[in-house]
This record gives C-alpha cells, structure tokens and sequence, in this order.
C-alpha cells in the first residue's frame, strides 16, 4: 500500500557543524506505509538528520518537502504540527508525571484557557492506549513502571500527536526479546495503518526482520538506498564501514588457565539470591539473562559496588574481603559498567584525564602526581585500542560511544587487573568499534584476564563467549559451553522453561 | 515486571505521603503536652501570623525548586519592597497603596531579572539569584541609606498589625496566596509544565512547551511572593528595616525541603511547603514557651531539620518507589 | 538502612538530651515564695555580642538574688525575629518584659501588643519610639562624657589647649557625651581652653583625616577628648605619623582596640559602659514596679573610666 507521493522528501539536506560536515547533501524519500531503516556507524549522521527532520536544529541547505509541500521546520514545536514525532534513544518521559500527563504534555485540554481537563485528559489518554492495545494504568507515574512500559507510554504518546511520520531512534535497546516481539508488532501495526516510518538500529538483524527499505549512512553521506531484499547483513556492514569486515565476533581461541575469582554463594535482597561462580584466567564467560535477571547486581557485588549480605569471595585460592571498589581494584577486579556516560566516564573531562584516572595514585611521588609517566602509559594504551580522537585533549563527552567505551576498557588496563567484568560493553556502539571491542576482550583472555561480560545479545554472548552462564530472577540457573549453547537454549533458561546443572 | 498495579494504599503509603504532616502533628503534639500555653487559640494564632513571613517567601520558592532551580534572592527582595514600598509611602508622598504596589512591582521586577539572567544569560539559577540577591540588598541600603523608614500610616499597618474575623490580616494574606498558587500548579498547564521541567526540561521543550515563558512565570511569582513577604514584615514592624529577610532565603528553602520537594526537581506542592514553613515557625514558639536557651535553640532546629527529611528519606525507601507528588487528578 | 535507623536513633537521643538540660535557669530559683510568682522577659537584640551577652549575666544574676525567673530571647539582630520572640513572651503570660530593641522605630507595635496585654515593658540600652514604657536603662553618657572632662582636666594639669571630636550630629551619644564634657570644662576646667570642636562621624578613618587638619592648625595641644574609640584611635594614628608627643587622649567606649592602647600607653582613658550593671538595674527596676513601688522613667547606668591603673 505504497503511495506514489512521498511522505517525507528531503533534497539536497546539508547541515555543518563547527569542524564537521554532519550531513552532506541528502536526498531520500520516506513513504507513507513502509518502514525504511536508517543505518550507519555512530557519527554517520543519522541522528542529525533525524534532528534536522524534528526541527531541533536549523538546515544550512537544502529543501524538504512533506506530501509535496516544501516545509519549514523550525521547531519541534511545528514538527508536531505537521505529523512528525521522533521517539528517542533516551526516552522522553518525565518520571514524575503520569502517563496521561506525559501523553498530553503541551497540549493538556483545557476548560477556560488555564484550567486542565483533567477528567477529558485521562479518557483520551486511556483511549490512546486502548487504540493500541496497551495496558498500562493511565494515572500511574512513569517512574512506577518498567523500561518497556515506558517504551511502549512513548509509543502511545507520539501516536496521540496523530502523527503521519514517526522516526524511531534505537528503540530497544533497553527492551527484552519479548517487549521487542511486542514493539515490533506496533510497528508493523502503524505501516498497516499508513504512517512512514524511519527505524534507526544498530542491531541488523532486527532492521532485516522489520524494514522495508534500507537506506545506509557514512560519514554524513548517503551511501546506498534500496529495498531490504537488495542487501544482505555482510553488505550493509561492509557499506557502513566502508571496509569488508571478515567476522562480526573474532574470536582467538584461548587455554583456560588457573582459577582467579570464586564467589560462593552470594545473597543481596531478591537480585542476587545465592549465586557460586568461578572465573579462570583466559577464559571470557558471557553472563546472559533478561533485563533484571541480577546480572548487573552480581557485578556490582563482586567489584564492591553493593555490599553481599551473605557468601564469600576469593581470589587466587584466598578468601578476600571486598568492601568498596577500592578493594576490588587493589585485589585486581575492574568493572566496566553498563551505564558508562554516568558511572563510567567523566564527561566534562579530557581523554587524557579519563584513561589516566586511575593511576593517579600509583604514579606519583611523595604526593605529587607524575603527569609526564602518567601521559606516557595513556598514550601507548590509547594508541593500542585504536581510540579515534583528535588528541588526548578532546572531551570525552564530544567522542561516538564506541570510543567512549575504549576510554573506560583504556583505564582498567592501565591498571592491569586480573578480572575484568563488561556490563553490556557495546550497548551504543556501531559495528565498527563493537567488533574491535570484541577482538581486544579476545586479545586480553589470550594474555590471561579473566573477562566476564554481561550482555543482552545474544549473538554477542554466543560468538564471544568461552562458556555461558545464564541468571533469571537472581538464580544461576545454566551453564553452557561454547560448543553446545544455541539462541534457543539460552532463551529457554533465561525465561525459566529449562534448568541445568551449574558447576562451581 | 507488573509492578504499576499497586492497589494498596495501607499504612506505609499514608505515611509516605504525608510524613510532613505527621511530623508538624507530632511537634504540635509534643508542644502541647511540654508547654501548657502552647495549645491555646491565641497561640496558635500568633504562630500563624510568626510563620506567614517565611511560608509566603517559601511559596515562590517552592516553584523555583520544583523546577530545578532555586531563588536565593528572596530575603534581599523582601528587603527592597519593604523600604521600596514605606519609603515611598511616607517621603516619597505618594501614599500608601502606590507605595505597597510599587514595592510589590519591585520584588516582580528582581524576579524578571533573575528569569532573564537563567534564560537569555543561560546563567545557573544558583549564581544567578545569589547576584541578585546582592544586587537587591544593595539598592536597599542604597535607597534607605542604612536607616530604617518610619512614620507609616494607618492603612499601611493595617495589614501587618490588624485583625479581621479574629485572624491577623498576613494569615489572610497568606491563605489567598497559598490558595492561588496550589491553584495554579495542581490545576493549569502552567503548573504541569513547572513540574515537567524539573522531571526533564529538554523533553519539556521537546514536547512542544515554551520553557523560557513558564521559567519567567516562576522567578516572577517568587519575586512577587517574596515581596509580599516583605511588605507584611514592614507593616508588622510599622517601619521599614534595611537589614530584614537576611537568611530568610534559606529558612524558605528549608520549609519547601521539609515540605516534600527535592532540590533535584519535579517534586513538591505548596500544602507541604506551608506544614514546613508551620513546622518552623511551631519550633521558634514552642521553644521559646519552654524557654530552651536561644544557643541550643538553633542546635535543635538544625537536628529537627535533618531529623525530619531523613524521617521522610527513610519512609520512601522503604516503599522503594521514587516518589512524587504531582497531583494526579483535579 | 541498619546504619540509617541507628543514625536516626542517635539524632533523636540527641534532641532530647538538648531539650531537657536546656531550661536550667527554673531550677536555679531558689526560694521567695511571694516573688517566686514573677516571671521576667527578657529579650535581646542579639546575643552575638560580649556586650550583650555580659548584659544577660547580670541581668540572670540579679534575678537569682531577687528569686524571680528570667527567660532570655535573642533576636539575633533581626526585627522580625525581635516580634516574634515578644509575642511568644506575651502568650507566655510573664509578669513584665525587659526588651532591648533592634530598632527603636521597629518594636513599636511589639510593644504595643504587650500594652494591650497588660504587661509591663522596660527597654533598656536602646530606646523605644512609641508605646508604652516603665522605664528605660541605659548607661548615662552626660555623666559619662564628665567623666571623661574630669580625668583629662586632672591628667594635663588642669590648663592647656583642648580638642573635642564629636560624633555623627544629632544622634543621642553624641549629643549627650558632649553636653557632659563642655559642662564640666567650662565649670571646673576654666584655665584649659577647647580650642577645636570638630565632627568626625564616630569614624576612625575620618578621626585620623580631622585631626591631621587640627594638628597642622594647632601646634600646641594637651588633650583630646572623643565621643568614641574609633575616632580617638585615628588622632592618635595621626598624631604619631606627625611626630607630635605628650597629648593627652581620653576616649570612650572601651572597646578591645582601645584597652589594648591603654595599655600600650597610648591612649591615657576610656570610658566604659558596664553592661552587667545595666542588666542588674533592668531587672531590680523591673521587680521594684511589680511589687508595687516606684520607679523613675530614666534609670541611668553609671560608667566606668580605663585608665592604665585599672585596666586589667
């Protein structure tokens, strides 16, 4: 049921900012009932486009045309007029507000210019969310409900709008394969029903599973459009990076040495409820389960985060006590945390400060801090990830995800710990850095770190993996080799339908 | 993961929901069962009319931190309508109502300043407010020339010294404001909008609301808030002190925290605000009924203080649920 | 969340304890069963002040030795707070107030509450400008400012020129510290002669600059004597950076500068106000009206001179 007369049609779209050459003279259609997936690397200029589309920043050239009108959207303010809503990577809900509040922000109706309707407000926003089937009390605060609650309120919410184009920013990032199945359904719902539809992902797989049309970016530019059957995963990859890249997870086979860290039995609260694990050097064990599972809550006990109520640690044959991170790091156990912008970095400062932040201490003579040995270790270690800045000047804050993520990785190996522990290392990160990413936690069991990661993919879990631990509802509930784990397999355990024997 | 079907508002949620209340109530209490001329209607009265100057400063307040913001300028304000309003009342020759409105003007005036040094200057509410709270100090001493301003008239005085129905004319005061403003937050746009931008400005802009508008709105209320609270003071005193509403800022700031708002924004309500104002002025009288020394006077308030948002930190995590009080229904 | 409930535990015990050992002044009345029933008020502009804070120590010592109860209020320099403290006094019932105003002009309708209430007020340092009151204390600068003419007479020998710098004109302490001193001088002192009356705004910046100008004019000066230490300070600075010797300066107020020149030599007197007798006076006058004798409208408080061979 495509139309003849593009929803969206953008011309000749350029936009600079001071040094960068965001978007480079875009022209690409948007149609209404089709989804076209946008990809690209981070930096490629997707989400300036996207902002370009919503109004959040001004064109520097270039004409865009909605339903064959040339437009001008200076505002999200006008966006919204015209149909067109943005659901972004960081959801746009207010936690403190209701959902109905949230639905109707902007726009409360009204009785007597000031007053708010509140009764008309909550049946229309009940009557948003039974359009779509949602069920989510409509006076509950967000800040009551899950991730893919809210998702879903953002949904109903930029629907409300009566939008005619919705772009999508990485929507499920954040969601379990189930609350995406849900998503998708929507999705495909809102095609169905005629709207155009932009998806923004870094996850291929779901772009081929959803997407009508492809249309990929690189380094501002419009590199190749066409209908999903055109491509295959390999070929948006090797567009997007402008490189063939021979393996999504390399993988360096490794000898799993001697044992480094066991936990026995560790309780705290209903996360974490009695979980015995032992890591070896070498050997990456990938940790799966769905969001809330208390993998990230094991994490934080093992690195001294959170304090166990019960159970013990040891390292290297010996019982440890670990109160604070500081322990953990002066016993050798770094962690990379999930939420890197807020607990990982620091975003203000420069790369040179963030990689080299944690050697402060250990490099500096009666007090005084050694910046010149300091700059040295940063320099090799930077140089050795491939962390692609400008110099060891630049603000974290101003680097694509992908090196933001290498910043942290670079600090912990200026430390040289023995274990080391990825939550979620390459959420937000493009293929390009996702797979080096890969190859140095290769690189780093082959020189004898234990790594435990966290992830949420579960191809990531299943091509980096050495062995497969999955957690539901704070249990150690399976455990796989390499050889043996499927998708299948660790689906079943993580939703409770198998249980297996867990060593340790 | 089904955690919003909450349906079970026991004893744990009422106390959530109004631990401020509960600890005016237990002071009140307290107070009454210490002190035996506590708990009389003239009391009470008088504790209505001593909170009045902090609960009205506090409501302008209560809108700035609600935003994420705050409004240290408020006792200076308070300051400058005084002697702004008695000055020209009196010397001035222009006569008492021109005079209060002037003064009232001026406190609105400091406001629009400080909205336009956070909004055009991008400036932090923190820095901005504390330059105008200099700023405002100044013209008062600069205005009274250091000396205080007597000689109001009658219909000056009126509203800070006189009674009608039995209840000081700054109660009244008070309840009008205190009415108009939790009218304006719980049931107009402009109030979901100053919650929304304490909960997420950039959404809030993203959603479509003129945020600079709603953030004049609310430096604007509190400077005129503010102002009032000086006028009443001046008429209270029947002259105009230079020196007045020096640390009022912050006794403001601390009635809207025991009120229930979060500095961190999107939380808080002006019935809180006013138990917290209640809360401190219930504390000046009471222990001075009980004739505690005015040395341990001020130890003891600052432990209430602590006492109280801890009490109330305490009762909200064990609920484990981020709070809020935005009102959810008309 | 342990570690919280014991925090809250220890904020809790500690209020208490603050609260109980605080009104320790009601067990201190020992005995008077008739005056026992009296209750004084007692409220300060600020207690942030030595002054003040030896003024409420004489005033607790002589409401021990009456066996009457004082309760002290400090309105910690802040009108409003001044009002609020006399209301919550007021409701409290005491049998009479004993106020030190912030602001003369801003007590007024506080005092006025208490009129209509039926209890008695008494200001004391400072006074009121309206309302009703017993009695005002405060220290007697005339006597003050003759005490100062007597000392510097005897000091240059009773002849000589003589300096006055005067403070800011029309304010009471200037007024009457000078009324005292030319009183004296021109009856007892008749052979010195003040040859320069100069205002210097109770300043010592300004002190230093007046009598930089009266040195150039005069050049032959016994004493000098100003309406405060501030001022007196400055013409000794000014004195010394002209080389001049053998003045004779006596100043007033006796504040921690001023002792110290006393005692470096430099400054020959200063007149002092005792503060532990006003508040004596506050509450002996006080109870004298309650039971029912009379008492004058002005109690003026007695000064003490500093000179080298009494200070300590």
């Amino acid at each position: 049921m495509t139309e003849t007369i593009p929803r969206l049609r953008l011309e000749h779209v350029s936009k600079a900012f001071p040094g960068v050459q965001a978007v480079n003279d875009v022209s690409l259609e948007v149609y209404g009932g089709e989804i076209l997936a946008l990809v690209g690397e981070n930096g490629a200029g997707k989400s300036t486009l996207m902002n370009l589309i919503n109004g959040v920043v001004p064109l520097d050239s270039g004409k865009i045309y909605l339903d064959g009108q040339p437009v001008t959207i200076d505002s999200p303010r006008r966006a919204l007029e015209l149909g067109i809503t943005m659901i972004h990577q960081e959801l746009a809900l207010i936690p403190q507000l209701t959902v109905g509040q949230n639905i109707f922000l902007g726009r409360e109706p009204r009785r007597w210019r000031f007053w708010i309707d509140w009764k008309r407000l909550y049946a229309q926003a009940q009557a948003e969310l039974d359009r779509l089937g949602i069920e989510v009390p409509v006076q509950a605060r967000v800040a009551d409900l899950s991730i893919a609650q809210r998702q879903l309120v953002e949904i109903a919410k930029a629907l409300s709008y009566h939008a005619r184009l919705i772009a999508l920013d990485e929507p499920t990032s954040a969601l379990t394969e189930r609350e995406t199945e849900t998503l998708f359904r929507l999705v495909r719902a809102l095609r169905d029903q005629g709207v155009a539809l932009i998806y923004i992902s870094h996850r291929l797989e779901e772009v081929f599973e959803l997407a009508d049309r492809i249309a990929v970016m690189r380094d501002g530019q419009l590199v190749a459009v066409g209908p999903v059957q055109a491509f295959t995963p390999a070929e948006v990859v090797r567009l997007m990076v402008g490189r063939e890249l021979t393996e999504f997870f390399p993988k360096v086979p490794t000898q799993r040495g001697e044992p480094v860290l066991r936990a026995v039995n560790l309780r705290a609260g209903r996360e974490v409820q009695g979980v015995s694990l032992e890591l070896y050097r070498g050997e990456i064990v990938g940790l799966a389960g769905l969001v809330g599972a208390g993998r990230t809550n094991l994490a934080r006990l093992l690195f001294g985060a959170d304090r166990p109520e019960a159970g013990e640690i040891w390292m290297d044959g010996q019982r440890v006590e670990i109160r604070s991170p500081r322990d953990a790091i002066r016993l050798g156990i770094g962690l990379v945390p999930e939420d890197r912008k807020s607990q990982g970095l620091f975003l203000g400062q420069s790369v040179r400060f963030n990689a080299g932040a944690g050697l402060l201490e250990r490099l500096s003579r009666l007090g005084f801090i050694d910046f010149r040995r300091i700059n040295q270790v940063v320099k090799t270690i930077i140089e050795r990830l491939r962390v692609r800045t400008p110099s060891l000047n630049q603000r974290v804050r101003n680097l694509s995800g992908g090196n933001q993520q290498k910043v942290v990785i670079s600090r912990w190996l200026t430390l040289n710990p023995k274990v080391l522990i990825l939550d979620e290392p390459t959420r937000g990160v493009d293929v390009g850095a996702k797979a080096e990413i890969h190859a140095l936690m290769s690189e780093l069991a082959a020189q004898g770190m234990a790594i435990l990661m966290i992830s949420s993919e579960l191809p990531e879990i299943l091509g980096v993996s050495d062995r497969i631990l999955v957690m539901r509802e704070g249990r150690l509930v399976a455990e796989f080799s390499r050889e043996e784990a499927t998708q299948d397999l660790i689906m079943q355990a993580a939703t409770g339908q198998l249980e297996r024997r867990v060593a340790a | 993961m089904n955690r919003s079907s909450n349906h079970a508002p026991q004893w744990g949620e009422f106390l959530r929901r109004n631990s401020t209340y509960v600890i005016l109530l237990a002071i009140v209490l307290g107070f009454a069962v210490l002190a035996p001329e506590f708990l009389t209607v003239n009391n009470l009265l008088t504790v209505a009319l001593q909170s009045t100057l902090v609960a009205l400063a506090a409501i302008g307040m209560t809108l700035a931190i609600i935003t994420g913001g705050i409004d240290l300028s408020v006792g200076s304000v308070a300051a400058l309508s005084g002697a702004l309003a008695a000055g020209l009342a009196t010397r001035g020759g222009l006569g008492t109502y021109p005079g209060l409105l002037i003064g009232l003007m001026a406190g609105a005036g400091i406001g629009l300043l400080n909205a336009a040094m956070i909004v055009w200057g991008r400036i932090p509410p923190f820095v901005a407010t504390l330059a105008s709270m200099a700023i405002a100090r100044g013209l008062t001493l600069v205005y009274t020339q250091g000396r205080p301003i007597a000689g109001l008239d009658r219909a000056f005085t009126f509203w800070g010294s006189e009674s009608l129905l039995g209840v000081p004319m700054p109660v009244w005061v008070l309840l009008v404001v205190a009415v108009l403003v939790h009218l304006l937050l719980s049931q107009t746009a402009l109030g979901l909008h100053i919650y929304a931008i304490g909960g997420g400005e950039e959404t809030t802009r993203l959603a479509g609301v003129n945020v600079g508008v709603v953030k004049f709105c609310v430096y604007v209320i509190s400077g005129a808030t503010a102002a009032l609270s000086g006028l009443i003071l001046t008429a209270r005193l029947w002259s105009a002190q230079p020196n007045i509403g020096v640390g009022l800022e912050l006794d403001a700031i601390a009635a809207a925290v025991l009120g229930g708002s979060s500095l961190a924004g999107g939380v808080g309500g002006i019935p809180g605000t006013l138990a917290g104002a209640f809360i401190i002025g219930v504390l000046s009288n009471g222990l001075n009924l009980l004739e505690v020394p005015s040395y341990n006077q001020q130890v003891i308030k600052g432990l209430v203080f602590i006492l109280a948002v801890m009490l109330d930190y305490f009762i909200k995590q064990r609920r484990a649920v981020r709070s809020g009080r935005v009102p959810s229904t008309g | 969340m342990k570690r919280l409930t014991w925090l809250l535990n220890l904020l809790v015990l500690a209020a208490l304890v603050l609260a109980a050992c605080a009104p320790a002044t009601p067990a201190a009345t020992p005995t008077a069963a008739p005056s026992g029933e009296i209750t004084l008020g007692l409220v300060l502009s600020t207690l942030n002040n030595p002054f003040f804070v030896t003024l409420r120590d004489g005033a607790q010592k002589a409401a021990d030795a009456a066996g009457v109860k004082l309760i002290v209020v400090d309105a910690q320099d802040d009108s409003a707070k001044m009002t609020a403290g006399i209301e919550d006094l007021i409701n409290k019932k005491v049998s009479a107030l004993l106020i030190n105003p912030t602001d003369s002009d801003a007590v007024v309708p506080a005092i006025q509450k208490a009129n209509a209430a039926g209890i008695p007020v008494f200001t004391v340092d400072r006074g009121a400008n309206g309302g009703e009151v017993v009695s005002h204390i405060a220290s007697d600068n005339v006597a003050g400012g003759r005490m100062a003419a007597e000392f510097l007479c005897k000091a240059i020998g009773g002849k000589g020129n003589v300096v006055e710098l005067q403070g800011i004109a029309g304010t009471s302490a200037a007024r009457d510290r000078g009324q005292g001193f030319n009183e004296y001088m021109s009856q007892n002192c008749k052979e010195a002669k003040i040859v320069a009356q100069q205002t210097a705004d109770f300043n010592r910046d300004k002190g230093l600059k007046v009598f930089e100008n009266i040195l150039q004019a005069q050049p032959e000066i016994a004493g000098v004597f100003a309406h405060n230490d501030e001022m007196v300070l400055g013409a000794i600075q000014a004195a010394e950076a002209a080389g001049r010797t053998g003045i004779v300066f006596v100043g007033f107020d006796a504040i921690d500068d001023a002792v110290q020149a006393v005692k470096e030599g430099k400054l020959a007197a200063t007149v002092a106000q005792q503060p532990a007798l006003m508040g004596q006076l506050a509450v002996e006058t006080a109870v004298k009206y309650l039971k029912g004798q009379k008492v004058e409208a002005y109690i003026p408080v007695p000064l003490s001179l500093v000179t080298k061979e009494t200070v300590k």
